[in-house]
């Protein structure tokens, strides 16, 4: 028993020296760590459309929509260029911020959105000059599901970066903790790691 | 930096004095954890009732052989919901409720790590219970695709309206996997990151344990369903291609979306109960739980286990054999870790203090019908005699003794357990005696005979059968109307105990656990200290305290 | 340990293993006739495992159940239990014990599936290597009378599912039925086909199952032994009236099946009575309709033989 308490003791007294410490509950190291969590499972969602993709393409007899030869790569590889320079581009924004450089941070957060934009804008213009719709046959309902899918993603990414670049207009908001920017920044790469994998299935592997 | 920590306790302190909870908090949109538990817990339970009388009338049909109680159309909307409530409204949400109101509690936290989003989480279930329950009203009825929804029967739309059963179902589910996403991003953080001082991994209770394992199964499992269920949607509402063989689509790959999910689901529902288990044998077995550490770990490892095993349910589904063989392997594996926590509770029973109070009951009871179910599965995944039992009432049978034998029984046993805890009153034993006995009788009078049925032949989801499986059916029938009988003294006991019981003391089972150290109910926040833990868990027998500060308060305010 | 303990541990064995194999024993009696050759290893497997897992629910529901009545708490006794809080040995021995079961299970599983040797829709073209392998174990083995002349499978019969009947052609006398003839003793192929949406074609007295999937032709052989009147239910539930979806399968001797195709091979097609499209009729003929909209059921099938 007395060694059981003077260990309980030494105990207590270590754990109230730390506690302070240990125990503010970072929330933002909290939210962060949700987020990632969340992102693992959403990619799961797109490694299943991706399964179902390469099931579909190597066991469908008439893969290609009659009168379809194949899909356009030139356009979507600029676009594919565009979408991950963007990535780079949100780091250095990122950075700009942790240096306290506004203004840099604001620029370059702007940069990846036009890039974002324009990644959108190439899409429809793709979409709207394409000869099959989403209903020709499970090609045409897998390319139109996996690039829209993956451009819901792209919009709702620049969406969430708008929302932090209104708020860095708040004079001091980013001075407690950028939550809000790295998540969306994370969220962008993850974004762009899916849409290279799509390429290749869907643009290269044809 | 320094200021803010210095302002922190403040904020804390001033928390405490938020007004007590009353039976109106229960209907508003409130964050504190146990409140969004026991929301959870009612909620599911007025579900658990509906999907119960839809199982009787479906008993009702089947007690004579003819279709000759509801039309074939209607039979199969019944055992369509009843399948898809019992799951998606029930077991689901009841296990999230529960493992809501403990997990903070048991792991030293104030709440969980995302309040607002686990009560966002919780709103979502009256949404999508509401939304399939509309599908009653819909002139073509609710689904009749059963509760797999497989195309093209699911595709088949005779009513031609872009509103039908089968769509309400699909959003209603997506609905139901947003919200258990979002509960499994919280319980992973929560477990994670809230733990308090010294309260390791290997410190956490073995619930705490089983609800990670389960969540994380959430977490890689539910988005492969989305995807399918998302692809059946646009099937049937835009007319696209991925499962109509008419379009040239794949009717099999729906089975895998949907099984890769739906399998694992089966632990994510019976892990939580295996943790309810590890909890209350020690407490009424007097006795540290057996092989805590391998315990605790073997959840991992069905959860690791449970994405490898779907096939199980396809091996009549034109798989190659290849395939048949290695998922049966790997189905027959899940039985290693299962098999080490069934020894090991039987260990912790083993040469104990014995007390047979109603959760006592529900969980042994719950555990000789787990280890029925066990064995049943384990003939079930072996090919040969899957192929002639596949989708029979064997199979019926097998899965009724996992969610009614082990899951609903393990239930009962937490929710008579933490009824203390929960509402600061003693429930009625007698009540709850005889609750036990009519559900323990009436769950192996319904689904014991599925067994012979199902090796005889008689296939599920038929609204008419041949006359020669009558008797066993009469019989199944009879102990599923003694089933819904058995939920009226628990109904009875719950709402009476709970208006005027007698006063429950803070610990009346002298459990050892964080939560049996606070206040009956405990207060909002939980803790007006963040216990500092010093020991393992199920410390029974050795007088040693559990954590640094808590239990020495306990004894002044005793002692005073 | 106790002398008089061990000796009590082994009693106990001994019972329990006397009762798992009476169970074991019993399992035989659950099951249809064995109308086909699988049939007779399926419910050996079964049996095998009913032997086992009645040996493993005894043992622990026996132990419970002896903790239960002998280790309860007196009433007013507050002391707890001994605080043995686990026994490497003990859980090396039941982590090792279930694993060997589980090899054995799985490999015996095995051995079953390979001797029944069902031609799943992706394995079209190892037919002829499996079905010969086939007929060399079963020689070997004795199990039952089957030359390796017969083992060649006899015409290929196209079975057709529909939502909801069941219609049998012979394509080489032209004969179509809605009763599936069969001759015993020789190993019969089927060609399964659906129509519409997903099907199961189980015979309980065979023990085989198979899921038909439209667009594709799925090959399927076993080997009916027993002559006699049995039953075919779909097996994947296939909307409105999947229950009604039922035939009947005969299993006679090659003479009376050659007989039969012969003497249906003269009749002239007419519409087979068919229970789906009959409830059908009658829903909607009645007074005021019940239930919800339903897919309308095919015509009856037309054909030279109904049953």
């Amino acid at each position: 028993m007395t060694v059981n308490s003077s260990i309980s003791r030494e105990e207590l007294q270590e754990s109230l020296e730390t506690r302070t410490v240990e125990h503010t509950h970072d929330e933002a190291a909290n939210s962060m760590f949700g987020f990632i969590v969340f992102l693992l499972s959403e990619s799961i969602i797109f490694l299943s459309f991706f399964a179902g993709y390469i099931v579909y393409k190597t066991t469908t007899p008439d893969w290609l929509p009659p009168g379809v030869e194949g899909l356009e790569v030139r356009e979507p590889a600029i676009n594919t260029v565009i979408l991950v320079s963007s990535s780079f581009v949100i780091y250095f924004a990122e950075l700009a911020l942790k240096r306290h450089n506004m203004w840099g941070f604001r620029l370059l957060w702007s940069t990846t959105m036009a890039m974002g934009s324009y990644f959108l804008y190439g899409q429809a213009v793709e979409w709207s000059s394409l000869h099959f719709s989403v209903t020709s046959g499970v090609f045409g309902g897998m390319f139109y599901l996996l690039t829209g899918f993956h451009g819901l993603h792209v919009f709702t990414g620049v969406v969430l970066q708008l929302i932090m670049l209104v708020r860095s207009l708040i004079p001091g908001n980013y001075d407690q903790g950028h939550f809000g920017v790295d998540a969306t920044s994370l969220f962008w790469h993850f974004v762009d790691v899916i849409w290279i994998i799509l390429f290749f299935l869907i643009y290269i592997w044809q | 930096m320094t200021n803010t920590q210095i302002e922190n306790p403040k904020i804390l302190l001033e928390t405490h004095h938020h007004p007590p909870t009353t039976w109106k908090t229960y209907f508003t949109f409130s964050t504190d954890h146990k409140v969004i538990g026991i929301q959870y817990i009612v909620t599911s339970f007025i579900f658990f009732l509906i999907g119960g009388i839809l199982a009787m009338i479906i008993r009702g049909e089947l007690i004579t052989p003819e279709a000759d109680l509801v039309d074939r159309t209607v039979y199969n909307a019944m055992f369509t919901m009843h399948g898809t409530i019992m799951l998606f409204l029930w077991t689901f949400p009841v296990l999230v409720g529960l493992a809501n109101y403990l997990v903070p509690l048991m792991i030293g936290a104030r709440d969980m790590a995302f309040p607002r989003l686990n009560a966002v989480a919780f709103w979502m279930v009256p949404v999508f219970g509401i939304i399939l329950m509309a599908s009653f009203f819909l002139p073509g009825g609710p689904a009749q695709a059963g509760w797999w929804s497989y195309p093209p029967v699911s595709l088949q739309n005779p009513t031609g309206n872009l509103i039908n059963g089968q769509f309400l179902w699909l959003i209603a589910v997506a609905i139901s996997g947003v919200s258990s996403i979002m509960g499994g991003v919280n319980f992973v953080t929560t477990i994670v990151k809230m733990r308090a001082p010294g309260m390791t991994f290997f410190r956490m209770p073995a619930y705490v344990w089983a609800v990670f394992s389960a969540q994380i199964i959430q977490l890689f499992g539910l988005p492969a369903l989305t995807a399918g269920a998302v692809m059946l949607l646009l099937d049937l509402s835009i007319g696209t291609a991925f499962f109509d063989p008419a379009k040239g689509g794949n009717a099999v790959l729906f089975q895998h979306f949907f099984w890769f999910y739906s399998h694992p689901a089966v632990y994510v529902i019976i892990l939580p109960v295996f943790g309810i288990f590890s909890e209350i044998f020690p407490v009424y077995s007097r006795k540290p739980l057996f092989g805590y550490k391998v315990v605790a770990v073997s959840s991992l490892l069905i959860a690791g286990v449970s994405g490898f095993v779907w096939v199980h349910h396809m091996f009549a589904s034109g798989t190659p054999a290849w395939m048949r063989i290695v998922f049966m392997v790997s189905t027959m594996f899940v039985s290693v870790p299962t098999g080490i926590k069934v020894f090991a509770w039987v260990a912790t029973i083993w040469g104990g203090k014995l007390r047979l109070t109603t959760p006592m009951l529900f969980a042994l009871g719950g555990l000789i019908m787990f280890v029925f179910a066990g064995i049943t599965g384990i003939m079930l995944s072996s090919v040969p005699i899957d192929i002639h039992v596949n989708n029979t009432y064997f199979v019926v049978g097998h899965f009724h003794y996992v969610l009614y034998g082990t899951v609903t029984m393990g239930m009962f046993a937490a929710f008579y357990h933490w009824f203390p805890k929960m509402t600061g009153r003693m429930y009625y034993e007698g009540l709850g005696k005889l609750h036990f006995w009519l559900s323990f009788i009436g769950t192996n009078l319904n689904f014991l005979p599925m067994h012979p049925l199902g090796l005889q032949g008689m296939l599920r989801r038929v609204s008419s059968y041949d006359p020669e499986y009558a008797f066993w059916n009469v019989i199944a029938s009879i102990g599923g109307f003694l089933l819904g009988m058995s939920t009226l003294p628990f109904i009875l006991n719950m709402i009476g105990s709970w208006v005027q019981g007698e006063k429950a003391p803070d610990n009346p089972w002298r459990a050892i656990g964080l939560e049996w150290l606070v206040a009956s109910p405990p207060p909002v926040e939980n803790f007006e200290e963040i216990p500092v833990v010093i020991s393992e868990p199920y410390g029974y027998g050795k007088s040693e305290p559990l954590t640094a500060n808590l239990e020495k308060q306990e004894l002044a305010r005793d002692l005073n | 340990m106790k002398i008089q303990n061990i000796l009590i541990l082994i009693g106990c064995a001994i019972a329990l293993t006397a009762a798992s194999l009476w169970m074991g024993e019993q399992a035989y009696s659950w099951f249809p006739p064995q109308a086909a050759a699988e049939s007779k290893l399926i419910d050996e497997l079964f049996s095998f495992l009913v032997t086992l897992g009645t040996f493993i629910f005894l043992g622990v529901t026996g132990t419970v159940i002896y903790s239960i009545i002998f280790h309860r708490a007196g009433k007013y006794d507050t002391s707890d239990g001994p605080p043995i809080e686990g026994n490497v040995t003990l859980e090396v021995v039941w982590t090792t014990i279930p694993i060997l079961l589980v090899l054995w299970i799985a490999t015996y599983s095995y051995n079953i599936y390979a001797e029944m040797a069902i031609q799943g829709p992706m394995e079209a073209m190892h037919i002829h290597k499996m079905a010969s392998a086939h007929a060399a174990t079963m020689e070997e083995k004795g199990t039952f009378s089957i030359t390796a002349s017969n083992s060649i499978p006899v015409e290929k019969i196209e079975v057709l599912a529909k939502q909801w009947a069941w219609v049998f052609r012979y394509p080489n006398q032209n004969v179509t039925s809605t009763e599936l003839h069969l001759p015993a003793n020789r190993r019969v192929s089927l060609a399964l086909q659906s129509a519409d949406v997903l099907h199961g074609f189980y015979i309980p007295a065979f023990r085989l199952k198979q899921d038909i999937i439209p667009k594709q032709t799925i090959d399927f052989e076993f080997t009916p032994i027993r002559p006699g009147k049995y039953r075919l239910r779909d097996s994947q539930f296939s909307g409105t009236y999947f229950a009604a979806m039922q035939a009947d399968v005969v299993v006679e001797s090659t003479a009376d099946y050659d007989q039969w195709l012969k003497l249906a091979a003269t009749h002239k097609p007419v519409p087979a009575n068919n229970q789906a499209a009959n409830e059908y009729t009658q829903k909607i003929k009645g007074a005021f309709t019940t239930g919800y909209p339903t897919v309308i059921p095919a015509p009856p099938p037309l054909v030279n033989f109904s049953s």
